[in-house]
């Protein structure tokens, strides 16, 4: 609890220090992100740096970054922890909350069964699946299912 | 708390649609599904089930001086066959209802309502406030705090094991374009004491990094500690290589004390996790656009927790052809899993995965077929293989509005024979202040 508390002072002084820091040079910088809703179809395979040259402004990361190949589409979790007002551009909050929710109806894969192209998880009866692929890895189930999203695990694991 | 607050959120939910009406743009997306199951359990009779499911979602944009922006999701079932959840014929959810100010500079919002957080470590549903903006310097901040978004009571319990408020943020970095780093922590009420589990506080404080000193070179990843154990939770991180265009190597590591890190995971009790037990995967997975219609992925990835070791290994090609209106994919990986990791009662957990879809897209209909299969090593429950085949069907009545339908027929190790079907109407449009669709 020390450690806690200590830690949350320190990381509270060097933000109120930072933030002090920063006002004192702030002239007001241009939002970095817009809407690209109105521009990208259902399905399309995004590759931002398709439309915008990788150059570098500011602080923006690489385009190249973002581009939806398989493995960032698997590992979008690390982007969408920095990232979320870009992921904005373009997904609304309930793109994420399909699967990243507090309490699900339909399993994702059949909510959207009509998109099998989105790979979204527990395809088929995953009913027997999760019992090995909980085993092992269970910090896979812990990321959406942990502390939230887990009314239908109550259901049997009593 | 949850009890007091989810009335006050559905009131919300319903009044803002008047207020929604003075909005500049209106976007509303529908998705109302009826499914019709049958479901055949060995032992158990079998159940008739056909709930209605009203998913809906509001965004009204450019409220008062342009700014302010209001977004609502959430979804409501009744069902009109047998029970097909739980106890209750009706149940529903709001997901998330926020309003939301952004500023016209430095990428700053303010949310109020419930909303989710999802910044560095912290990945939480929050009933409060939350604001963020970028500074001078590359700095950025971003805190948050309110009530807790209870779940299901657990098992023989009167709570969900969580406390009942919840406050955290991030402090971050950025150079350049080269390097972010970020810190940031979650502290919640002290977690309630249960009758049958065991329980812990969720407090974490944690650090991420992003570093790209080269386009084609690039690691993210983040580290979490969690300070009611006084140990590491979790590292996990990412290397993606670009050597050429269109092809992307990666490989990922990530390393957990299970006890850390699930400890707050009351439904596992896992505060009372081994302190000692580990887990640790490595991963490498390459990516490659052959050209604008192919992409194939091919990947290996190795787990180690103290009951074993497993590796899985395979690969995907994905294509797309006629502007994206036509697209496939196939898919096949093995999991070769050590006996402590088979289901109880059986001997291995090893598995074959096959996987083949196609969809067609056009202005009138859409459609798709997926076929799945799972053949296992051993038998489990008596069966060797498992498969579904799925069959997708629509039409777009109007260019925001289509109907269609799905059904699917497999069988598996836990039901003899799974037939599945809904109905599916959509409704996603967004009008602008004359009531225009845009």
């Amino acid at each position: 609890m020390r450690i806690l508390q200590t830690s949350f002072m320190v990381v509270l002084l060097v933000g109120l220090f930072i933030f002090l820091v920063s006002c004192a040079g702030m002239k007001g910088t241009p939002n970095g992100y817009s809407s690209h809703a109105d521009y990208i179809s259902a399905g399309q395979q995004i590759s931002c740096s398709e439309c915008h040259e990788d150059q570098q402004k500011g602080t923006m990361k690489s385009f190249a970054s973002f581009n939806h190949s398989a493995v960032f589409v698997k590992n979008h979790g690390h982007y969408a922890a920095t990232d979320d007002r870009l992921c904005a551009s373009c997904h609304k909050s309930s793109f994420c909350t399909d699967c990243h929710t507090n309490k699900t109806e339909i399993k994702p894969s059949l909510l959207y069964g009509n998109r099998p192209d989105r790979e979204l998880p527990h395809r088929g009866n995953y009913m027997t699946l999760h019992k090995i692929e909980g085993k092992l890895d269970p910090s896979s189930c812990y990321r959406c299912h942990g502390r939230s999203n887990n009314e239908r695990c109550i259901a049997c694991h009593r | 708390m949850k009890r007091n607050l989810s009335p006050l959120f559905s009131a919300a939910f319903l009044l803002a649609f008047p207020v929604a009406v003075y909005a500049v743009d209106i976007s509303v997306d529908s998705t109302s599904i009826v499914r019709f199951e049958q479901r055949d359990i060995p032992g158990s009779s079998k159940q008739d089930i056909q709930p209605f499911t009203q998913f809906l979602g509001l965004d009204a944009r450019k409220l008062g001086d342009g700014n302010l922006s209001l977004h609502l999701y959430g979804w409501g079932r009744a069902d009109m066959g047998d029970t097909s959840y739980g106890d209750s014929k009706t149940d529903g959810n709001l997901t998330y209802g926020y309003l939301q100010y952004r500023f016209e500079k430095t990428d700053a919002d303010i949310r109020a309502g419930r909303f989710f957080v999802r910044e560095g470590i912290i990945n939480e549903q929050v009933d409060g406030i939350s604001a963020r903006t970028d500074l001078p310097f590359g700095f950025g901040l971003s805190a948050f705090g309110g009530a807790t978004v209870h779940t299901e009571d657990l098992y023989g319990e009167n709570s969900d094991g969580k406390g009942d408020y919840i406050a955290g943020g991030r402090i971050s970095f950025r150079h350049k374009g080269l390097l972010e780093l970020g810190i940031s922590g979650v502290y919640e009420d002290t977690a309630p004491a249960l009758v049958n589990y065991v329980n812990g506080t969720n407090r974490k404080i944690g650090a991420d990094i992003w570093l790209s000193p080269h386009r084609a070179i690039e690691l993210v990843g983040h580290s979490s500690y969690n300070t009611e154990t006084s140990e590491m939770a979790e590292h996990r991180y990412l290397l993606n290589l670009r050597p050429a265009t269109g092809l992307v190597l990666s490989g990922e590591y990530s390393d957990q004390r299970e006890q850390s890190l699930f400890y707050s995971w009351a439904m596992f009790s896992g505060a009372a996790v081994n302190p000692g037990d580990k887990a640790r995967t490595t991963a490498i997975t390459a990516s490659y656009y052959l050209d604008k219609t192919t992409e194939i992925i091919l990947g290996y990835k190795h787990y180690n927790r103290e009951i074993g070791n497993a590796d899985r290994y395979g690969g995907d090609m994905k294509l797309s052809f006629m502007d994206n209106r036509l697209r496939g994919g196939l898919g096949y990986y093995y999991l070769q899993a050590g006996d402590n990791f088979a289901i109880t009662g059986t001997s291995s957990a090893s598995y074959h995965n096959l996987r083949a879809y196609v969809m067609h897209d056009t202005k009138t209909y859409f459609s798709s077929v997926e076929a799945l299969c799972r053949l296992f090593d051993e038998k489990i429950y008596g069966e060797d293989t498992a498969y579904e085949a799925a069959f997708s069907l629509g039409y777009h009545i109007t260019p925001a509005l289509a109907l269609s339908g799905d059904i699917s027929y497999g069988k598996n190790p836990d039901y003899q024979d799974e037939t599945k079907g809904l109905v599916r109407l959509t409704y996603n449009m967004t009008y602008d202040n004359k009531g225009e669709k845009k």
